[in-house]
Parts: C-alpha cells; structure tokens; sequence
C-alpha cells in the first residue's frame, strides 16, 4: 500500500528528536498495550502482516500525529472489531463505564 | 511527539472524549471479561521487557565478538544461533545478520515501512528510532543522520543502511577502540552503547 | 488458540515466530546476480518499499526460505513461501546526484519483488 508508513526518502519531517534516559513505557498505559500484543498474538486472533497493515490503513494525518503504542491501540481496535470480537458499541460503554467511575 | 496524547483519534466511533490511558483500560477490561485476556501476563510481559531484555545483553553479544575470534566468526555466519549461545534469542530476533563495522565500512540499521528492531538483543526501541523523521530521513542521507547524532566519518568509509523491511533483523558489530588491550569482557561490554549496536554511534575508549 | 497465561510468557517470548517455512523452493536467484525490482503499487500489505521500485541492485545473500508477507497479510496464515535475499543499491541508483557519497542499502528482497537485470 502507498500509504503514510512507506517513509523512506520523505524530506521535511523534521529533526531527530532524542530523549535522554528514555523509560521503555513513557506512561502505564503504553506497557499494557505492548502487553495486549502477546496475549492477541498468542490467541492467534491476527498475524503480524495483518496488524501492520492496519496500522497502515490509518488516516494519514493521524499516523503522522499519534505516538508508536497509538498506532498499536487503533490496530487491536481495528482488528477485534472487524474480526467481531469486540463491536465498537461496547468497547464505548466500557469506556464510559470506567471514566464514571474514575470520576467519582 | 510521545508526550503529547491530546490529539486522540476521538473522531473514530461517535466516542465520547477520552484519554488513551482509559481507552486502552477499557480494551483490556472488555477482552478480560471475555475471557480472552489475563491482565496478569500482561504484567508479566512488561515485567520481562522492562528487567530483562534490552540493550546489555547486545552489549555481552558485542564485548564477546572483540575478545574470542571463533565467536565472532559464528557471530557473523549466523547471528541467531551466535547471539542464542548467550541465552538472547526469541521474538523479533528470529533471524539475525549481524554486521561489522570495520576502517572501510559503517553500518547503520532502519525500519522505513514500520519500526522493527532487534528486541532480544537491544530491548525496546527509543522513541526516535520509530519515528518519522530517523525512518524518513536515513535511507537519503545516512551521513546527515550521523552528524545530528554528532558522528563524521570521512568519505572514504563506505556506509551500508540496512532496512529491516521484512524477515531479518540487524545488529551491529561496532569497532573495538585503541587503548582497551588490557580490559576484560564485562569491562569491554559497560563500553558498548545502544547507538553503537544501531549504527548512530561509536564505541568511545574510556577517558580516565 | 490459547489464551496468554503468566506462565506461557516467558516461553513464547523466547520461542519467537520466525516466518522461515520449511518447504521445497528453488531459488531464483543467488549472490552476485543483478537484479531489478518490480514496480508494484498494490493496496494491500507489502514490504516493496516505493524508494526502491523499479531500481537495480545486487543479490548479496539468500537468507532462506519464509512467508510472503504481501499474502499472508490476506490468507492470515504463513502463505506463498519463497527466498528472501539481502539486495545491496548503490546510493545513486536510489537518489540520483543527490546521494551521499560512498553510501549504499541492503533491504530484505523476496523473490517475487524481483526479475533479472543484465549485468
């Protein structure tokens, strides 16, 4: 696919931006994506050509935008969605359910 | 870029806003109450990755290649099997080229269409490794990269960019620098950077 | 499949999941051959990245046999097995008079991104 990921050659994309004494997992959240990986991978639920092309069909502006662990997350999204696995309703209510929650 | 997690993708599924930290709980929760996850391997996975593997154990690869000719010669014929012997092997580092750098060659490794890396050998990647600016930039202009990463080298040395496009995944074999005859092979291996097992970088001698 | 339990971890994570197939597949080419690649523009998955279509380059090495990712990606299973070389360009075939001096790439070529030049 002649998507936004096929990078090679690109000018303008900026100065490389290094981080000194980078932790592995900037937040929480991005170790329990990275996690996901395995448990989906060893539920065999996709393959890894599979996964990388759904993060190659993103929304070219919100590749460019999101960080590594946010392309991971729209893929299992992407994927347990259209594999019915999940349906993006109740993946919402989830969501709703645990910020009520959090929030009180 | 990492840091700023304000610009979520919340136009996707009529989603109320919402940070990614509960998005991803929320995944989570659901595949567990499925029965699909258990959140304690999860801990586990993190666990290995944040302790065990990262970028020391390609450090070991390394300082064993300068100090035992055979090794190295295994190193480079077939890396995974070479970089096993340590007990480093497993997922993204299947299948190994290790590369050497030497007076006349500099290697440095890419993954352009995605963010592949030695996991076993070098841990997870930084940030910089995956982004656009490395990935776009690197395959056109090595020598520019060198320099933002604060490394000349003169045009005589020939640089090779490896992009790990596909099945193999690459280490770098840096040069052993003058003056460490007397050091041993734990000492050797505190001397070996990340950088230097990338290519963005050169194994400095110790300045004391 | 099995769901991922604390103690499979550390197994599957050293096991990994090379796509190197066993199967009997004869190589279209061997180190020293010209080759240049196709130029494809599929919307599927690939691995051709567009630098490097339609350019000429040098077989290197023959890793072995494995999965074709542009198939696999499609059937979900490890699918089209066939040779995987290390291919070496020269700067300037890539990037013209744009090129650094004396710089090259070495990219993973399957066999299917490839057909023979004339040396």
């Amino acid at each position: 696919m002649n998507g936004i990921h096929d990078l090679g050659g690109m000018h303008g994309l900026g100065p490389i931006d290094r981080e000194a004494g980078e932790p592995y997992f900037h937040e929480e959240w991005e170790g329990r994506v990275f996690g996901l990986f395995f448990a989906s991978f060893a539920q065999g639920h996709f393959n890894v050509d599979q996964f990388r092309h759904a993060i190659e069909r993103m929304e070219p502006a919100e590749y460019l935008q999101s960080s590594y662990y946010e392309h991971w997350l729209h893929a299992f999204e992407t994927l347990l969605q259209e594999k019915g696995i999940i349906s993006p309703e109740e993946l919402d209510r989830k969501q709703a359910e645990l910020s009520q929650m959090g929030d009180q | 870029m990492a840091q700023d997690h304000d610009h979520r993708h919340d136009h996707h599924h009529n989603a109320p806003p919402s940070d990614t930290a509960m998005r991803v709980k929320a995944l989570e929760t659901l595949l567990s109450e499925k029965g699909l996850v258990d959140s304690s391997a999860i801990d586990a996975v993190i666990e290995l990755y944040e302790t065990k593997i990262g970028p020391r154990n390609g450090a070991a690869v390394v300082a064993r290649a300068w100090c035992d000719p055979d090794y190295k010669a295994r190193l480079l014929k077939n890396g995974s099997e070479a970089i096993a012997e340590l007990g480093f092997q497993g997922v993204q580092g299947e299948d190994m080229l290790v590369v050497e750098n030497t007076d006349s060659v500099h290697n440095i490794v890419v993954c352009t269409l995605c963010s592949c890396y030695p996991w076993p050998t070098l841990g997870l990647p930084p940030v910089w490794y995956k982004s656009a600016p490395y990935r776009s930039k690197v395959v056109r202009d090595p020598r520019g990269v060198l320099e933002e990463f604060g490394v000349e080298l003169p045009e005589s040395v020939e640089i090779r960019v490896w992009d790990s496009n596909a099945e193999l995944r690459y280490l770098v074999l840096p040069q052993r620098p003058a003056g460490t005859d007397e050091m041993t092979e734990d000492q050797l291996a505190e001397l070996v950077t990340r950088d230097s097992m990338i290519g963005t970088g050169l194994v400095e001698a110790p300045t004391s | 499949m099995p769901l991922l339990t604390r103690d499979i971890v550390g197994g599957l994570v050293a096991g990994g999941a090379s796509c190197r197939m066993d199967a009997d597949v004869v190589p279209k080419f061997k180190a020293g051959d010209k080759v240049v690649t196709r130029n494809i523009n599929p919307a599927s998955h690939t691995r051709l990245p567009r630098y490097v279509r339609g350019k000429r380059g040098t077989i290197t090495h023959d890793h072995g046999i494995f999965a074709f990712p542009d198939t696999s990606a499609d059937s979900g299973t490890h699918s089209d097995p066939q040779h995987v070389y290390s291919v070496r360009f020269e700067g300037e075939e890539l990037w013209g008079k744009d090129a650094n001096a004396n710089a090259c790439l070495y990219i993973d070529m399957f066999d299917s991104y490839l057909e023979p030049a004339e040396s």
